[in-house]
């Protein structure tokens, strides 16, 4: 079976660029790395195999997955100590309206964030959740990859997962970063309209991303 | 913001109560500007009889006890409970031909309810605006508004700070040509431009907002704005707040509230290249639960920022205006709040002698009527389970 994803380039209102993937229904992982190379690729990025893996995700028959990719006029030093701070994730995303580590992971003692680590997330108002309880998955600060999970909550997406990766952007000296995520289609809605409602969610945090980025270089 | 549905009073919700029946059409349907919509909202009592029951207890009580009872019942932090007592004399300068415009009669009352936070902004401007007529005639016009907001507050509070001001400057520009659907329009999208343009500086949030960045494109607010002048009420709605208008016993709605599934907002919004998806009802991108808002910017061009405005002569058979954030209106009916309205001003009459003791009895006891009302229409949506801020502005409209 393909994966049947498309890519499609447009220019929002900021003058960054952003490019949507929509990934449907792909229960085979090993299929998926490809394809991202590919798709990497076509951003004009160069991808070793353990990132493109990342973005692998193992698609159940009732979840749906998804990328979105945003470009940051600013270098990744600049961006990945945003991206990284489980503690601190209302700096860039802005349907958080607060946010607390409960558990901080790893063996403990050193007062750092590690896999394991969980927060609960409380969401502004007006938006179709209170609160999302969200686990440290991976972090790794070398090949600037970042991942979570939401266990609990209170909100309609359930299995969330996704992963966030930054890419430098060759000889331009910006970012660019792509955040997969795959999730339960709830009861009562489509694979697309989910994909619709996450994506709409995400692109607004990566380009509020870029814009906090790009303003602390300036 | 109703979109937020706590799962546990949700239930509660429907298990407890029954779904109100549709309303009969009124006698006097052909005077309605507005097609009248009736909201199915859950009630856990039938209207006549809550309202015979708010009547004894209005007999009963102070009005003193009954802001009492207020913060009691609500077990809510009131925020804001502002009765107007304004005082004017009733001579006038003989030696003037100025025909002074009376001060408005009306009542504010703004609770965070079970809500968190406190997200909604009243504003009340009496005679912010004064119309320069031929004869020197200088009449006041009166703005009165409502700010619903979501994602944070200082949207809202902008707009209560803001909207007035930028109202009054467009009347004076437009002078002798003055048509108030561009006139609103303009303003709107006046506000709208000064809360991306805030957005967009550097500048420190003064709200208690605790993103440590100033780009929040994802906040916006409701409005609904009423002016009243002698002769007429001017009312410009951007999102699902609402105005009503109590005229000779009947509920007439000055706004329509602009939800995603409304069949020409829906329309508009698939034109423009977006979606309504039912997420926690319905919404647009599955996001938002109203199709129009100040602020927002992410949603643009799905959510936009114009008012639908109506211009509506006033009547001698006009009895009060009531402006409130959906807190009140998901739970109580506009004929149920008229009615509320109209039993706190006529428990209240001025007595029929004119003499100029008496009349100052009649105002003041007209702004705590007014302030009656907007109190117990608070109560109302909170007993009723609202799970919203609740703000209410109850306006007199009866000629003295």
């Amino acid at each position: 079976m393909t994966c049947p994803l498309q890519l499609h380039r447009f220019s929002p209102a900021t003058d960054t660029s952003t490019a949507i993937a929509n990934g449907v229904n792909c229960p085979k992982p090993a299929q998926t790395a490809p394809s991202t190379r590919r798709l990497l690729a076509k951003v004009g990025l160069s991808v070793t195999e353990m990132v493109a893996r990342h973005h692998a995700h193992a698609v159940g028959p009732n979840q749906c997955c998804s990328f979105v990719i945003q470009a940051i006029d600013a270098p990744v030093s600049a961006v990945w100590p945003v991206v990284r701070r489980f503690d601190n994730p209302q700096a860039y995303k802005h349907f958080v309206k607060s946010c607390h580590v409960v558990a901080a992971g790893g063996a403990g003692g050193d007062g750092g964030i590690h896999v394991g680590a969980l927060r609960e997330v409380r969401v502004v108002s007006g938006l179709p959740a209170v609160s999302s309880t969200e686990r440290l998955e991976i972090l790794d600060d070398e090949r600037h990859v970042m991942s979570f999970s939401v266990v609990g909550g209170d909100h309609r997406l359930r299995n969330y997962r996704s992963v966030t990766t930054l890419h430098g952007d060759g000889s331009n000296g910006g970012t660019v970063v792509i955040e997969s995520y795959v999730v339960d289609i709830p009861a009562g809605n489509t694979k697309e309209e989910t994909c619709v409602f996450v994506d709409t969610i995400v692109r607004c945090n990566l380009q509020s991303l870029a814009q906090m980025a790009e303003n602390m270089g300036s | 913001m109703a979109g937020i549905c706590c799962g546990v009073v949700g239930e509660a919700a429907e298990t407890s109560s029954p779904i109100e029946p549709t309303s009969r059409p009124s006698a006097r349907r052909s005077l309605d500007l507005l097609p009248l919509k009736y909201i199915a909202a859950d009630v856990s009592v039938p209207p006549l009889e809550n309202s015979r029951k708010r009547q004894r207890l209005d007999r009963r009580a102070s009005p003193a006890r009954e802001c009492d009872n207020a913060v009691h019942s609500s077990k809510s932090k009131v925020v804001e409970v502002v009765p107007n007592y304004s005082s004017k004399s009733p001579t006038l300068d003989s030696t003037s031909p100025t025909v002074v415009e009376e001060y408005p009669r009306y009542g504010v009352t703004s609770v965070c309810g079970r809500r968190r936070d406190m997200e909604d902004a009243v504003s009340v401007r009496p005679s912010f605006c004064q119309e320069t007529l031929s004869h020197d005639k200088k009449l006041g016009f009166h703005f009165f508004a409502v700010f619903d907001g979501h994602g944070c507050s200082h949207v809202a509070t902008m707009c209560k700070e803001r909207l007035h001001e930028i109202v009054k400057e467009e009347v004076h520009q437009a002078k002798e040509n003055l048509e108030w659907e561009s006139t609103m329009k303009k303003c709107f999208a006046r506000m709208d431009e000064e809360v991306l343009r805030w957005s967009q500086n550097n500048e420190t949030p003064s709200c208690r907002c605790e993103l440590q960045t100033p780009h929040c494109d994802a906040v916006g607010s409701t409005a609904v704005v009423a002016v009243v002048t002698p002769e007429k009420i001017i009312v410009a709605n951007c999102g699902d707040s609402r105005a009503v208008l109590c005229r000779n016993n009947v509920a007439v709605p000055l706004s329509d509230d602009h939800k995603p599934d409304r069949p020409d907002e829906l329309l508009r919004i698939q034109v423009a290249g977006g979606r309504v998806i039912y997420w926690d009802g319905p919404r647009v991108l599955g996001v938002l639960a109203m199709s129009r808002a100040i602020g927002d910017n992410y949603l643009k061009p799905y959510v936009i920022s114009e008012p639908e405005v109506t211009v509506t002569e006033r009547s001698e058979e006009d009895e009060c205006l009531i402006l409130g954030s959906d807190g009140l209106w998901d739970t109580v009916q506009n004929d149920i709040a008229c009615k509320v309205v109209r039993m706190c001003l006529n428990a209240q009459k001025p007595p029929s002698p004119p003499s100029s003791p008496r009349r100052e009895m009649a105002v003041d006891c007209s702004d705590k009527a007014c302030s009656n009302a907007s109190i117990l229409l608070t109560k109302l949506a909170l007993v009723r389970q609202s799970s919203d801020n609740v703000s209410v502005v109850v306006v007199d409209l009866r000629r003295t």
